[in-house]
């Protein structure tokens, strides 16, 4: 075939583009992701004692969560095109965990001595990376599928974004079934968790996302 | 005439026409996608000194490629940047199946080869024949694209020929092109 042939052949009834291609696709990811990390988180680890969602620890770890998968999926949205701009994006993803490391370190130094210790590493920090992991990997292969039917170009960033993403909307999951109050082990252990799963989309990104 | 054009001067004419056919008008998708072919075929032509038979099937690819993803355009992005970014994606992309990566450090500044366009503006050869490959389709699929696309009927003919419902024909043939596309990558 021509290629003046396969331009008439293209442009023939091709209509108006389609519109949104990319929250069409993410918003669903986002949804079904977070559904099941919270369901796993329940079934496999269970709620926490109702008692503690009146402290404000609680709500920040939620918070924090919760604002990390926003501005992560903006990313990913954006990585989802040829040419990205990423920019302001990314400003707000590493703003707020900035901006939680700044949190975490103040209330570090309001804690007494010999209570600092505790407050980093809680009774969890060994498991808490993991099981945000774990809790992440539907809304990982989601947002892959995504990925996959979009046009990204720039593989790692992209396979990276959706991993911070994911990583996110894992660890808003387990802040339902987490009992640790203090900022310091949020900003560590939290972030850990997500940041791996960031590594293992910047690895995955060139393997999985070609088109 | 393009050949004479400043790069200003080239997108502003692109985008125009790119504008009019994300709103829907056909002959305006044609008539950009003819001036993206040429815009291609220099581009490649200068980075595949190498493989000067693969520029056509290229040129080919990342049309059908941009058609398919023509969605994920964002209007605060030049036109001309959006394409060559996907031209540039199919490139490595070919590179990495022929395992050729280093020749892409080879690779010269984007700037001027815009003027580089106007002995590349006549169409080379594809190697590659989509027509055949259009045969290996799902039948479906393949009755949806021939009926739309090659033989010229509209949407609502080509329904009541083949008893399918019109979004049903739009949709086998986006399917259709899609696999296509994914053909093409694997040959």
């Amino acid at each position: 075939m021509k290629t003046s042939t396969l331009i008439e052949f293209l442009a023939k009834d091709a209509g108006p583009a389609p519109r949104a291609v990319t929250a069409r696709r993410l918003w669903p990811v986002a949804a079904l992701g977070l559904l099941l990390s919270v369901a796993m988180a329940i079934a496999v680890i269970g709620p926490v004692p109702a008692r503690l969602m009146s402290e404000p620890g609680m709500w920040l770890k939620m918070v924090y969560a919760l604002a990390l998968a926003v501005s992560g999926g903006w990313l990913v949205s954006r990585l989802a095109r040829p040419v990205a701009r990423v920019r302001a994006p990314r400003a707000v993803v590493f703003g707020l965990v900035l901006l939680m490391a700044v949190v975490g370190a103040v209330s570090l130094g309001l804690e007494p001595e010999g209570q600092r210790m505790l407050a980093l590493m809680g009774h969890s920090a060994l498991t808490c990376p993991w099981s945000v992991f774990a809790l992440s990997l539907p809304a990982l292969a989601g947002s892959f599928w995504a990925l996959r039917g979009l046009a990204p170009t720039d593989l790692r960033r992209a396979g990276a974004a959706a991993g911070v993403f994911s990583g996110a909307v894992g660890a808003l999951g387990y802040s339902l079934t987490c009992t640790e109050l203090s900022p310091a082990f949020v900003v560590v252990w939290y972030s850990a968790g997500i940041a791996a799963v960031g590594l293992l989309g910047a690895w995955l990104g060139p393997r999985l996302l070609r088109w | 005439m393009v050949d004479n054009d400043r790069p200003s001067d080239f997108e502003a004419r692109l985008r125009q026409l790119w504008l009019r056919a994300h709103a829907g008008d056909d002959s305006a998708y044609r008539d950009c996608l003819g001036l993206m072919a040429r815009r291609l075929r220099g581009y490649l032509r200068r980075r595949m000194q190498s493989l000067p038979d693969d520029v056509e099937d290229l040129v080919q690819e990342t049309l059908l490629a941009l058609h398919l993803q023509r969605g994920t355009y964002d209007p605060s992005i030049p036109v001309n940047a959006w394409m060559l970014a996907i031209a540039r994606h199919k490139l490595v992309d070919l590179w990495r199946r022929r395992g050729r990566r280093e020749r892409l450090h080879v690779t010269i500044d984007d700037v001027d080869d815009l003027a580089l366009t106007a002995p590349a503006a006549d169409e080379g050869a594809a190697l590659r024949d989509l027509g055949k490959l259009l045969e290996t389709l799902p039948h479906a699929q393949q009755q949806a694209i021939v009926l739309t696309k090659l033989e010229g009927l509209s949407v609502a003919e080509a329904s009541k020929r083949t008893g399918v419902s019109e979004s049903a024909i739009k949709v086998q043939v986006h399917r259709g092109l899609k696999r296509l596309a994914l053909l093409v990558k694997g040959d």
